[in-house]
């Protein structure tokens, strides 16, 4: 099997657009991917596109005004893992030989929504309760600490962090730094979560091309090797589970080093949902960046941090790059390709050689997420 | 209770004992697995028949919880909710009567019946809750 490569990166801003349509914002972040890996968009044979909220035939809609139908166009929907999940389609696509260029996108526009929480499925017991997407990381942030001893403080310190971050990052939907007296004295959104340790409603969109290592050559950028592809759904249990780590995240990042043949260690930054503070905490965790447990120890010696040993979400990451659902798993790839490339600014991870990326969610009763993708990529 | 509520679910899978509420779920022939609300299909070994009624212990254990203060249209904030565990080997989500200040984990909780919401047509829709012992 020949090996899957990004040959080309784009995104638009993240953050409130009403005022453009979904179609206008997927169309920016496409054509920025098609300029940057230098091909013309005759040269795609397929796409597949990631949108949770955007409706039947989004890519259709997308690449309409874009001349480019006739093209196969699958559209895939996988909660917050919808465009990461479309990248594992195009992957797969390159690697068993069926195409050599394949344009990825994820978009959303929640702006839509009209705001709040998100909605999620009515026929769901827990939602007809009032469980909502905060909540469900309360509680299990509430458990985590009653567990591990971590307080409200370092959840404080995981927001503060993304600021740092978003701060440096000219696509970021907040780019302001706040302390932690900040986060901890903004609103309760659900206790323990205040408004500044939740990520925000925006709208944007992501987009990279995805080329056989052959065909990779023939494009102008320096092309990231995509060394593992892993897509895993949660288990469904009525009885108990331990909802102070994540089985689900743990299962797929160990699928995700088995078949890149690297471990935690060798990761030189990675992109984490961090959803809500809380969540980044138990992913450092599931993802073996740290031991069981010593995720508070992680973000207090500062490891995750700008200039830290391994550093989590330079983008800002959902927290202050903002979180359209359906492209969030394209703009971490996105990321990913310009720290490889070098190209990451101000927000560089010095000499970054392995980018990590991690991307799950979706509210569903007695599932610990609905899905959970992980990518490694290399320069 | 509660004329003109409507109930979720809609088949009232619970029976009232006096001051006690036990929901009714089903167990597996089987493997012996327990679920609420109650299954057709066993979910943990995927028996197709064998998914006998059983009743559920009134009193449960907090896992977690929470208080809510975003929340969607028909829902008065702030409310709490948790986790609850039953011995049955049962975990449930459910809205709590108590504020947050007042729960801890591990703490007893007892079934209860009560409002968790109003419908689209203005309706009290009712359903099973908890209530924290002391």
């Amino acid at each position: 099997m020949t090996l899957a490569m990004i040959a080309g990166v784009g995104m638009t801003k993240f953050g409130k657009q009403a005022e453009r349509s979904i179609e206008d914002i997927g169309r920016e972040a496409l054509v920025h991917a098609l300029k940057d890996a230098g091909i013309a968009r005759q040269r795609i044979e397929e796409m597949f596109c990631g949108s949770s909220y955007g409706g039947p035939l989004i890519g259709q809609r997308i690449l309409r005004d874009l001349g480019m139908t006739g093209i196969p166009i699958t559209n895939v929907e996988n909660a917050c893992s919808s465009g990461a999940a479309a990248l594992r389609e195009a992957c797969w696509a390159v690697k068993v030989g069926r195409a050599d260029t394949i344009a990825v996108l994820g978009v959303e526009k929640l702006t839509q929504l009209g705001g709040g929480t998100l909605p999620l499925e009515p026929t769901d017991v827990e939602v007809n309760l009032g469980n909502v997407m905060p909540a469900v990381y309360a509680m299990r942030a509430r458990r985590y600490m009653y567990e591990t001893g971590a307080t409200v403080r370092h959840l404080a310190m995981i927001a503060v962090k993304a600021h740092e971050y978003g701060a440096c990052n000219p696509n970021a939907q907040f780019q302001n730094r706040i302390t932690v007296d900040e986060v901890m004295h903004s609103r309760m959104v659900a206790d323990p979560l205040t408004l500044y340790m939740c990520c925000p409603t925006g709208d944007g969109a992501a987009a990279v091309i995805v080329t056989s290592e052959r065909r990779a050559r023939e494009f102008g950028a320096k092309p990231a090797r995509i060394e593992a592809s892993v897509l895993q759904s949660g288990l469904y249990k009525t009885g108990f589970r331990d909802m102070a780590s994540s089985e689900l995240t743990e299962r797929t990042s160990r699928l995700a080093y088995e078949a890149a043949g690297i471990g935690p260690q060798d990761v030189s930054l990675a992109e984490v949902h961090d959803a809500f503070a809380s969540a980044e905490l138990m992913y450092y965790e599931a993802l073996g960046l740290c031991g069981k447990g010593e995720g508070a120890a992680m973000i207090e010696r500062g490891d995750s941090g700008r200039g830290g040993r391994q550093p989590v979400n330079p983008s800002g990451g959902l927290a202050c790059r903002g979180h359209p659902v359906g492209a969030t798993g394209v703009a971490q790839i996105v990321e990913a390709v310009w720290q490889l490339r070098g190209e990451a600014g101000e927000r560089q991870v010095p000499g970054a050689k392995v980018a990590l990326t991690h991307c799950t969610g979706g509210g569903i009763s007695g599932l610990d997420h609905g899905a959970c993708a992980v990518h490694v990529l290399t320069s | 209770m509660n004329d003109g509520a409507v109930y979720f679910p809609a088949s009232r899978p619970w029976i009232e004992q006096g001051s006690a509420v036990r929901l009714i779920g089903s167990k597996c022939a089987h493997c012996r697995a327990v679920a609420f609300p109650p299954h057709p299909l066993c979910p943990a070994c995927g028996a197709e028949s064998g998914q006998d009624a059983v009743q559920l212990s009134p009193v449960g254990t907090l896992y977690t919880f929470s208080e809510i203060h975003i929340a969607p249209i028909g829902f008065a904030t702030p409310y709490a909710v948790g986790y609850v565990d039953l011995p049955e080997g049962v975990r449930l989500f459910g809205q709590i009567e108590s504020r947050a200040a007042d729960l801890r984990l591990g703490q007893q909780v007892a079934v209860t019946l009560g409002p968790v919401r109003t419908d689209a047509s203005g309706r009290m829709v009712v359903s099973y809750k908890f209530k924290g012992l002391p």
